[in-house]
């Protein structure tokens, strides 16, 4: 019966095979998974790459083709609608960080868990050192796009817009950016790698329902937060480059907002002014 | 190998360790490699299609009107033929009216000469046949006669004188 209770020490949080190397400490597995799934990634990237270089006159694509594409093109087409045009940077980023994401979120679902202290290839997203690698890369890229798209000077005089009293929140805004976009892929990811570790715990016999059922939601938790993850990056792209129109816009709305109030106050009046004559 | 480095710090997770710069290259690279190697011939590929189905587009436009070009010179042509056939129809009535009409006086005029001619014909026999006639019934007469009366007048003279008075006793009479 031990086999129902969940035993505390059974599980651990956070803790890697670890070596350390010249005073530095590495998380091997998470390294290790980071690379079967950076070459999954490449190797269906190169793959579709000697694919296409046999294409035929009809211009029929492969299965894996129609798999790169639609995601090529999605991404394409939210960039090119956020910032304008298909940014020869921005959409190769989106594109790799969602792929990448992907399939080190879906390495958690095959079972690799040999025994009780050897996982060879848990999901390195749920490690913050590869989340926090990602935010690094999405945010520099935005703010080297900010400043490029705006200026020194413009990027620098947007964080005192629109009142300069709120200087600290937009600061704040701009560190608080990649903080949650790592720690959410991270959190998501770890999460469901405990639940993992959880329905393990159920007895062989029963284990297998609850098994199957969350990995199917995990697998639509791993491509939501890898889809996340890339909408978000063209987003604060889109933010970083954004000029004025975008509070000019916001004003306009409010005031015809407000203009809209004042008719139906003025309406409302009308309707009212023969009230108190009876 | 798997030496567990227990310091304070590394306990907890949300602090990055070195993992993070193997983490950050790895991302570099694959963020370079894709870039360059696998997402530029998948653009091309996406706009060559898109190119490619276009120009399709192009064609079946320029085909479809230019086969409804021909159809409508076909069917020009198709009632030009129509016309000239009528034409050549009517022109025929015409002729053919003209030649019966053309038969028709020839012939008459054919039968007009015909008849004139039997007319001429039966004239010239009548009078063959009466001049014939005028030669031989004096002999026949006579002949008779001869037989009846049972004299012979053969005898010439006698012949004549009886065969004048017997005409000038029908011219008398008459």
């Amino acid at each position: 019966m031990t086999g129902l209770l969940p035993l505390e020490s059974e599980i651990k949080i956070g803790e890697h095979d670890q070596v350390t190397w010249h005073g530095m400490t590495f998380n091997m597995d998470t390294i290790y998974s980071t690379i079967v799934a950076g070459a999954l990634v490449l190797i269906l990237g190169f793959w579709v790459r000697h694919q296409m270089k046999k294409t035929t006159e009809d211009h029929v694509p492969t299965k894996l083709q129609i798999l790169w594409e639609a995601v090529v093109g999605e991404v394409n087409k939210q960039v090119s609608d956020n910032l304008g045009k298909v940014h020869p940077f921005v959409a190769p980023l989106a594109i790799a960080l969602f792929f990448f994401i992907l399939i080190a979120n879906w390495l958690e679902l095959i079972p690799t868990e040999l025994n009780h202290d050897t996982h060879l290839l848990p999901a390195p997203t749920a490690d913050t050192n590869l989340t926090y690698a990602l935010a690094t890369v999405t945010m520099v890229s935005v703010w080297a796009y900010g400043i490029r798209s705006k200026g020194t000077r413009g990027y620098f005089k947007h964080f005192t817009e629109p009142f300069p009293v709120l200087l600290p929140l937009n600061i704040l805004e701009e560190l608080i950016k990649p903080i949650t976009l790592a720690l959410r892929l991270f959190g998501n990811i770890f999460a469901g790698g405990i639940m993992l570790a959880l329905i393990g715990m159920i007895p062989i016999y029963a284990f297998w329902a609850p098994n199957i059922l969350w990995k199917a939601f995990d697998m639509v938790i791993g491509a939501i937060q890898a889809f996340i993850f890339a909408l978000l990056t063209v987003l604060y792209f889109a933010m970083a480059g954004a000029g004025h129109e975008e509070h000019e816009l916001h004003e306009e709305f409010q005031e015809e907002e407000r203009r809209k109030k004042a008719e139906a106050e003025a309406a409302h009046a009308d309707e009212a002014a023969p009230v108190p004559a009876h | 190998m798997a030496s567990v480095a227990i310091t304070p710090m590394e306990s907890n997770f949300l602090v990055p360790n070195a993992t993070y710069f193997v983490e950050l290259a790895a991302f570099v690279l694959l963020l370079f490699l894709l870039a360059k190697y696998v997402i530029p011939p998948i653009n091309r590929a996406m706009t060559a299609r898109q190119d490619a189905i276009r120009a399709e587009f192009a064609e079946l436009d320029e085909a479809k009107s230019e086969a409804s070009k021909a159809e409508e010179e076909f069917k020009s042509q198709i009632a030009d033929a129509r016309h000239e056939a009528a034409r050549i129809r009517e022109e025929a009535r015409e002729q053919g009216a003209q030649i019966i009409a053309e038969m028709r006086e020839q012939a008459q005029a054919e039968a007009a000469r015909i008849v004139e001619h039997a007319h001429v014909q039966i004239d010239a026999d009548r009078k063959a046949a009466m001049a014939q006639l005028r030669g031989e019934v004096g002999t026949l007469a006579t002949t008779l006669a001869g037989r009846i009366v049972g004299e012979s007048l053969d005898d010439d003279v006698r012949q004549s004188r009886v065969v004048d008075r017997f005409l000038s006793e029908l011219e008398g009479a008459s």
